[in-house]
């Protein structure tokens, strides 16, 4: 019987280790530059098929690949902060919300265009392997993601608490007026917090691809865990939405042994709902 | 300036509209134009019913699915299994939307901005799990035909298409009707004062609550007569379709494009998205994936970067430059 939980519990903290790197990437950009990136599934999407092209072409391991889909994904999102993002930083929702929604829309909808609805699936030689640890099981693909997305979530932290660059990220989420009073230059710190973000979200999609399929859709999977990881964890928190994910990815996990195969997602709206009605200033609570 | 008439040019030129309207179907006999026709009717009208909250009020929904899928569901649910005539099922419909909207709205309006839109999709898409879930109750993934008596207007149905399109027509023209009352009342104002900024509209004593509530009321209502209509016009349902993720985007999207907060605005925005994806389709053939909504995320990312009032504020520019050339010219 409590095996039977503790396999639940462990499947679900590997996968809640890629939900964090998409949700803290959610609640960096939500915190610094104070949008929410409506996309960010969609660059886990581009991590995902820019690793499966890597390994297809030139027989290059998707978690080597990290090298790739993370610094090109940085640049990317600081373009996409330079031309887009930029224009329509102001007092009004509506082009905010609606330009990232645009964006997504429009990233998945190419990638449906061009490499059609199709699975792909890159298969390692540890893609099968897994440690046995008395009844468990833990399969090596995903211990390897959880550890190198714990890794990098620890390197954000120490970045944003030790260099000058990160702090002034903090300083400009905690008071922009303030911050760019002190000579922050508000761009340059927000087309870093894209950078990162989207980087993060390339190194998802890269630590994805030894034990999951890339599909135009499949950022919208990941991109829902997060927004409901980001309201559970306090918005622009990071530390917050990182526990959350990984509570997250516990509850789907629990709610697929216990409620049905096909329950995961319900599971995620219901705490959704629930934070909502109860608690919607997060977890961590205070009011904003 | 308040105007709380229509002036008679404005109703001339509404009844010559409405005319050319009702005589289309009279001339254009292709079928395939007059299911063009019927998208676009059908669109528009969905686009008004998300403009009022969404629009007006800036309460900007992405989950207005829910509603259109409570609709088809209640209306499909009476006529099977209590042969319940649709017409009647419309507005039972209506009514289950627009009660479905009290807790929702109850939930999402604790978020306001992008939070908002976000607890929106979640609520629409847990509807469609629901669905999906309990077969017995409404069929589940599968969906169900609806079955095809023939000619019989009483039960929705109907032999030639252009009695759908009038069907979608008289939605129209409530759904715009609603709106222009609610525009020049004073609900119209506070929606508009919520928009602006709702924290000053409270302040100035404005109950911020009670009005979304209601105007969310009325919008999830005329969205619920839309699914109805649909799955009578299709024959068919399913958790997928009545619940899809497309209908809430197209409702924002026609707003937005064609003038987001205005009378005609979601009618503008379907003609030219309606157009662009018709055209498409029959020059790439509807073969590629993905086409369509290519297209709409294109041309919402230019309005929104070039143009945030929309195809209505390009045009009354242009009008107000021509306007303001002629008196030097006479």
């Amino acid at each position: 019987m409590w095996e039977t939980v503790a396999q639940a519990v462990i499947n679900g903290l590997l996968i809640g280790g890629i939900y964090a790197l998409v949700s803290i990437g959610v609640t960096l950009i939500f915190g610094v530059v104070k949008i929410v990136n409506f996309a960010q599934g969609e660059f886990v999407m581009i991590g995902m098929y820019i690793s499966f092209f890597l390994a297809n072409q030139f027989g290059l391991d998707p978690l080597l690949s990290l090298f790739v889909t993370m610094p090109a994904l940085f640049v990317i999102g600081v373009l996409v902060q330079h031309f887009l993002i930029r224009r329509v930083l102001g007092p009004n929702d509506m082009p905010q919300i609606f330009l990232t929604f645009a964006l997504s829309l429009l990233l998945l909808n190419l990638a449906l265009m061009l490499f059609t609805a199709n699975y792909r699936t890159v298969h390692t030689s540890y893609s099968d392997e897994a440690f046995h640890l008395g009844g468990l099981y833990i399969p090596e693909a995903k211990l390897i993601a959880f550890g190198v997305a714990m890794l990098l979530s620890g390197a954000l932290w120490v970045f944003l608490h030790t260099t000058d660059l990160g702090k002034a990220m903090r300083a400009a989420a905690q008071n922009r007026d303030v911050a760019m009073l002190m000579g922050i230059n508000p761009n340059r710190v927000f087309c870093v917090a894209l950078g990162i973000a989207l980087a993060l979200a390339g190194a998802a999609g890269s630590l994805l691809m030894p034990f999951y399929s890339a599909y135009p859709f499949v950022g919208q999977v990941f991109v829902l865990m997060a927004f409901v990881a980001v309201v559970l964890g306090t918005l622009g928190n990071v530390m917050g939405a990182l526990i959350a994910s990984l509570m997250m990815g516990i509850a789907e996990s629990l709610g697929i042994q216990y409620v049905g195969a096909d329950s995961g997602l319900i599971v995620v709206f219901a705490m959704l709902l629930l934070t909502l009605a109860f608690k919607p200033t997060g977890l961590g609570g205070k009011a904003r | 300036m308040i105007r709380h008439g229509l002036s008679a040019r404005t109703l001339l030129l509404l009844a010559i509209g409405l005319a050319v309207m009702i005589a289309l179907p009279l001339v254009v006999k292709s079928s395939f134009a007059i299911d063009i026709f019927i998208r676009i009717l059908l669109f528009s009208f969905i686009g008004t019913a998300w403009n009022l909250m969404g629009g007006y009020a800036k309460q900007l929904s992405l989950g207005h699915a829910a509603y259109f899928g409570l609709g088809a569901y209640t209306s499909t649910i009476l006529q099977i299994d209590f042969s319940v005539s649709p017409w009647i099922g419309m507005i039972a419909g209506g009514i289950v939307a627009m009660l479905a909207s009290l807790p929702i709205g109850w939930l999402c309006f604790r978020l306001r901005g992008p939070y908002f839109t976000i607890a929106t999709i979640a609520t629409a898409q847990a509807l469609m799990l629901i669905f999906l879930k309990f077969r017995d109750f409404a069929w589940g993934a599968e969906g169900t035909t609806i079955p095809n008596l023939g000619n019989a207007p009483l039960m929705m149905q109907f032999e030639s298409k252009a009695a759908y399109y009038y069907v979608v027509l008289g939605l129209l023209v409530v759904g715009l009707a609603i709106t222009s009352i609610i525009e020049r009342s004073w609900m119209g104002y506070y929606l508009v004062a919520i928009g602006e900024d709702e924290d000053a509209a409270e302040a100035i004593g404005v109950n911020a609550p009670r009005i979304k509530r209601d105007i969310y009321m009325i919008s999830s209502f005329l969205t619920a007569l839309a699914g109805t209509f649909y799955t009578q016009y299709i024959y068919f349902i399913d958790p997928a379709t009545a619940f899809s993720f497309n209908i809430s985007i197209e409702a924002a999207l026609v707003s937005i494009v064609g003038g987001i907060g205005t009378l005609w605005g979601p009618v503008i925005g379907t003609v030219l998205l309606e157009t662009t994806s018709t055209l498409l389709q029959s020059w790439l053939g509807s073969s590629i994936g993905g086409v369509q909504l290519t297209v709409y995320s294109l041309i919402l990312m230019a309005v929104i970067l070039w143009r945030p009032t929309g195809l209505i504020g390009l045009i009354t520019e242009a009008w107000q430059r021509y306007a303001k050339r002629k008196p030097a010219r006479a």
